[in-house]
């Protein structure tokens, strides 16, 4: 179970979202670009400090007093892919895998770089591909150490559909298979909607509805919600 | 092409103009003091591969930490590690034997036989002193270059902080501290203004190059000023060679 109520004071206003989301569910968040979505996520990550509130995973307390990144058990993807660029791909996927258990995770590994088409590239220096297998390497990189908790933050921007289309449904399997709990921020309600059966909608930094995608729809809180769900 | 490049060869020919010193008549070179020379090598090396090793301990944690603070902090320490930078040598080693003398810090230190002035202790505080501001500005510029973001991946990925930095950060901004280290060593190797006044007694190879050119005029000289380029340029070229052959590799 991941409990959050993240509190950071942001220039235009203040984020002041809770999210709760049971152990094996995927939630999304879903709002306009600067709403403050990519700030909670953020937040319960680890990237960012929150100002206030509490970060629960599983009754452990990840904040207040910051847990050390390193001891969150949690994968965070973000727009950028992140790439260590001293690395090749195949040392980026393994990095969050110890010596101890290498060859146990062999086999994931394999799947991983199956499933992602990553096997052309495996060797290759992670500065030598192009943006598409970059953010596939970080899904795989994220995904190999099986973590409890998912963050995904607008993963799919700026890909083409197909790819979109590959990977939502290879995150969907795995999620289904692995049972990791999963927070999904967006702005395309399609996409999103594909991942996370609910949503919280949030606007400057409050979250106005949380509801499964059907009521969302029909019964959006807000105008802009409205006009946000409306078909094009 | 053609005009960058020798436009790149004038620039280094300027670079070097200053050595064709060496090949100018001055008189037969010869040894001024063969074993005080001999022992100058030995104490510059000795005790600037002790400073360095001082400078990269506190140094680099300084760096990170600098690094990694608020912008307005940050400038504050800029301004601190400045005022060890810029101050003229010799001005920096009367502040040095006034501070570490017997009417200031000196007199508790004599109390633990700890003798600033003239020791070798004197001489590697001095190198220590003169050489971290450079290597900490470096390595904070060096560490700028690697974005936070990868350190907080680093660290979501299961590794602390320690693994984080010799598998992440050092190794993206390893170029940068070749580069810093290269710095501080050639500015303690080569540092004569303020050693002179803190440490005359153990003499490094600068001090030995003025009390040769005081005592036995140029033609000591010129032999001692060659061995202290063949002794002073091999280690921080060497820490270039190995960042770029890395960089390379990876």
């Amino acid at each position: 179970m991941l409990d959050a109520h993240i509190v950071k004071r942001r220039p235009r206003f203040t984020v002041d979202v809770a999210v709760r989301v049971r152990s094996g569910e995927a939630c999304g968040l879903f709002g306009v670009s600067g709403s403050g979505k990519s700030t909670v996520l953020a937040c319960i990550a680890g990237a960012e400090a929150p100002d206030g509130g509490h970060v629960t995973v599983d009754a452990v307390t990840v904040f207040p007093p910051p847990l050390p990144l390193h001891q969150r058990q949690v994968g965070y993807l973000t727009q950028d892919a992140n790439l260590f660029p001293h690395l090749r791909v195949a040392d980026n996927v393994w990095f969050g895998l110890t010596n101890g258990n290498r060859d146990a995770n062999a086999p994931w590994v394999a799947e991983l770089r199956e499933r992602l088409q990553l096997g052309p590239v495996w060797q290759a220096p992670a500065t030598a591909i192009s943006g598409g297998q970059a953010r596939r390497v970080a899904l795989a990189r994220m995904l190999a150490r099986k973590p409890p908790i998912v963050l995904l933050d607008e993963p799919f921007s700026g890909l083409d559909r197909h790819l979109v289309r590959e990977l939502v449904s290879a995150i969907v399997q795995w999620q289904a298979d692995l049972r990791f709990t999963m927070l999904v921020v967006g702005h395309e309600s399609d996409v999103l909607e594909r991942l996370c059966p609910r949503a919280i909608a949030i606007e400057d930094g409050r979250a106005v509805q949380d509801a499964p995608w059907a009521e969302l729809r029909t019964k959006p809180a807000t105008p802009l919600l409205a006009q946000l769900l409306a078909p094009l | 092409m053609l005009v960058k490049r020798v436009a790149a060869v004038i620039f280094a020919f300027a670079l070097l103009y200053p050595f064709v010193g060496l090949f100018v008549p001055v008189g037969p070179w010869r040894w001024g003091d063969g074993a005080a020379t001999v022992d100058s090598v030995r104490v510059s090396l000795l005790f600037t591969g002790i400073a360095m090793v001082v400078v990269v301990v506190i140094g680099t944690p300084m760096a990170l930490y600098i690094a990694r603070s608020a912008t307005r902090e940050r400038l504050w320490w800029q301004a601190i590690l400045l005022v060890s930078v810029l101050l003229p040598p010799l001005a920096l080693g009367i502040l040095l034997s006034l501070a570490f003398g017997p009417h200031a810090l000196g007199a508790y230190l004599e109390r633990f036989g700890l003798k600033m002035t003239n020791t070798p202790l004197a001489f590697v505080t001095t190198q220590v002193y003169v050489s971290i501001g450079y290597y900490v500005l470096g390595a904070v510029a060096a560490l700028d270059g690697v974005p936070r973001t990868l350190e907080i991946q680093g660290g979501l990925l299961g590794h602390d902080r320690w693994s984080v930095f010799w598998r992440i950060t050092f190794p993206i901004a390893r170029l940068g501290f070749a580069v810093a280290l290269s710095l501080a060593w050639v500015r303690a190797l080569t540092e004569f203004g303020a050693v002179v006044i803190t440490a005359y007694y153990p003499a490094g190879m600068p001090v030995a190059l003025w009390t040769s050119l005081e005592n036995f005029g140029l033609p000591a000289v010129m032999p001692l000023l060659v061995v202290f380029l063949l002794t002073a340029l091999p280690l921080p070229w060497l820490a270039h060679v190995l960042a770029q052959r890395r960089t390379a590799r990876a």
